[in-house]
């Protein structure tokens, strides 16, 4: 059993430290609107995939450690993401026979969500950012959907045959 | 292409809306005593140690770069950069003999007016790690933290001038508000007649504006803004930024004032963070941004400037008023 749980636990701690990695890469100005949050993606990933593996520890963690690097109110990110994985994750077994197309659409609808709580608490604790550049993270984290679920897969199968 | 294993049944649906109740309960409890009280400050620095080395992982290949280039540069290319700088030094010293002159001379008259604006006392270098912090705020992480005595709203400049402020310490780094921030304000003063004013930022990095400037103001594009040191929390007489617009419409009551930060906001690596001391320490009412918390080391110099400005003074009032009497 605990071997199991190890085995399990591998690929979603390396996905989420890589994802928190490409999260602080430094970019050019230009492009760093449209980064996508790597992260969250992956945490969507995992409750969609296996709930059990990460669950909403997995995304109130990787919240926190968002709020840390960015530097805004602790908690901040960590709501946002559970509650929006909470709704993955109830939402996973219908998602998962969705069409990729469908699937993107639906993951932009997260990633919106999670903006806009975000954004919300942005306004609520006095810094608020209201340039429209921030919507443009959810539609690139859609389109890279089908690239997130495809390298994941193939990492979590690699790790546990 | 997108297959999911349906292997997982579990997860009902009850555990996961008390987990999740449960933990944005946390989070927004964290979130209340994070702003309201400011007891989270340990456990968010010890978060931030957790969170240092992947920022280091993050930063050391650019910085790895940096150190090849530097270390693989040709003879001539170091002949070149050594006679230019050998240029401006000759050209630095040159403007520094008057300079310090200069500096006694505004002392002592600052001594006379009873001046409470602040001078830099003590410096310390610090280096911007190549980590983004957000998107849409001007902010940039810097390896000096409360282990180097800094503090939250400590000025920080470079070499063109001044920078912005420390608006995050943790114990490694400490993040640094650019003044180009929408939410920064700096105390400013136009150097060629000393009208006072407020620069805030804009979110570009590239402008700042002045927006309370009346249309009857006298500023013209061209004019050189030092901070003013009011408010205590910058140092007095360092540059801010030229104005390279001045918009004036007969209908508003304020002009419309775009001014280009002096400090390279965007090329900058080495930040200097300058501890201030009052420069009249005689008068009570310092203001209140000289913060001086237990975690901050007392800068060796807090007690010396009190001496050589009163010493100044009383030999220029004795030459002034002689000059007077003849």
């Amino acid at each position: 059993m605990m071997r199991e749980e190890r085995i399990r636990r591998m690929p979603v701690v390396i996905s989420a430290l890589v994802a928190l990695t490409l999260a602080i890469l430094p970019l050019p100005k230009v492009l760093d609107a449209f980064r996508p949050d790597f992260l969250v993606l992956v945490v969507f990933y995992w409750s969609i995939e296996s709930p059990r593996a990460g669950g909403l520890t997995l995304a109130f963690i990787a919240g926190l450690a968002l709020d840390v690097v960015h530097g805004v109110v602790l908690g901040q990110h960590a709501l946002a993401l559970t509650l929006m994985a909470a709704w993955a994750t109830n939402f996973r077994l219908r998602i998962r026979v969705f069409s990729p197309v469908s699937q993107s659409l639906t993951i932009f609808a997260f990633l919106t969500g999670y903006q806009f709580i975000l954004f919300w608490i942005d306004g609520a604790t006095g810094n608020a950012v209201t340039s429209f550049g921030r919507w443009l993270a959810p539609v690139t984290g859609a389109l890279l959907w089908p690239l997130t679920v495809g390298s994941l897969t193939r990492l979590s199968e690699h790790r546990s045959p | 292409m997108v297959a999911f294993r349906s292997s997982d049944t579990s997860g009902r649906s009850t555990g996961l809306l008390l987990r999740c109740v449960l933990f944005s309960l946390l989070a927004v409890a964290l979130m209340i005593v994070d702003k309201r009280y400011d007891h989270l400050g340990k456990i968010r620095r010890a978060l931030s140690i957790v969170a240092y080395p992947v920022q280091l992982a993050v930063a050391s290949p650019f910085e790895g770069w940096a150190w090849l280039r530097e270390n693989l540069t040709t003879r001539e290319a170091l002949r070149s950069d050594k006679a230019k700088l050998e240029d401006e030094l000759r050209v630095a010293e040159f403007r520094l003999q008057r300079y310090e002159a200069l500096e006694a001379e505004s002392r002592r008259l600052r001594a006379l007016r009873d001046s409470t604006a602040g001078v830099g006392s003590r410096f310390i270098v610090g280096d911007i790690m190549d980590v983004d912090l957000d998107a849409f705020r001007e902010r940039v992480l810097v390896d000096k933290g409360a282990r180097d005595g800094v503090y939250v709203g400590q000025a920080v400049l470079d070499a063109g001038g001044v920078f912005g402020q420390v608006a995050r310490v943790d114990q490694l780094t400490c993040e640094v508000i650019l003044i180009s921030d929408a939410a920064h304000a700096i105390p400013v003063q136009v150097n060629r007649n000393g009208l006072r004013t407020v620069a805030v930022g804009t979110g570009n990095l590239s402008r700042l504006k002045l927006p309370y400037i009346s249309t009857a103001a006298d500023i013209i594009k061209g004019d050189l803004l030092v901070s003013s040191g009011l408010g205590g929390g910058f140092p007095a007489g360092y540059p801010v930024g030229t104005v390279v617009e001045v918009k004036r419409d007969p209908a508003q009551s304020l002009a419309d004032v775009v001014v280009s930060p002096a400090a390279a906001l965007d090329r900058s690596r080495e930040l200097v963070f300058v501890w201030l001391t009052p420069a009249a320490p005689s008068t009570p009412s310092v203001p209140a941004a000289t913060p001086t918390p237990a975690a901050t080391p007392a800068p060796p110099t807090a007690s010396v400037p009190g001496a050589p400005v009163a010493a100044g003074a009383a030999p220029a009032a004795a030459r002034v008023a002689g000059g007077v009497k003849k």
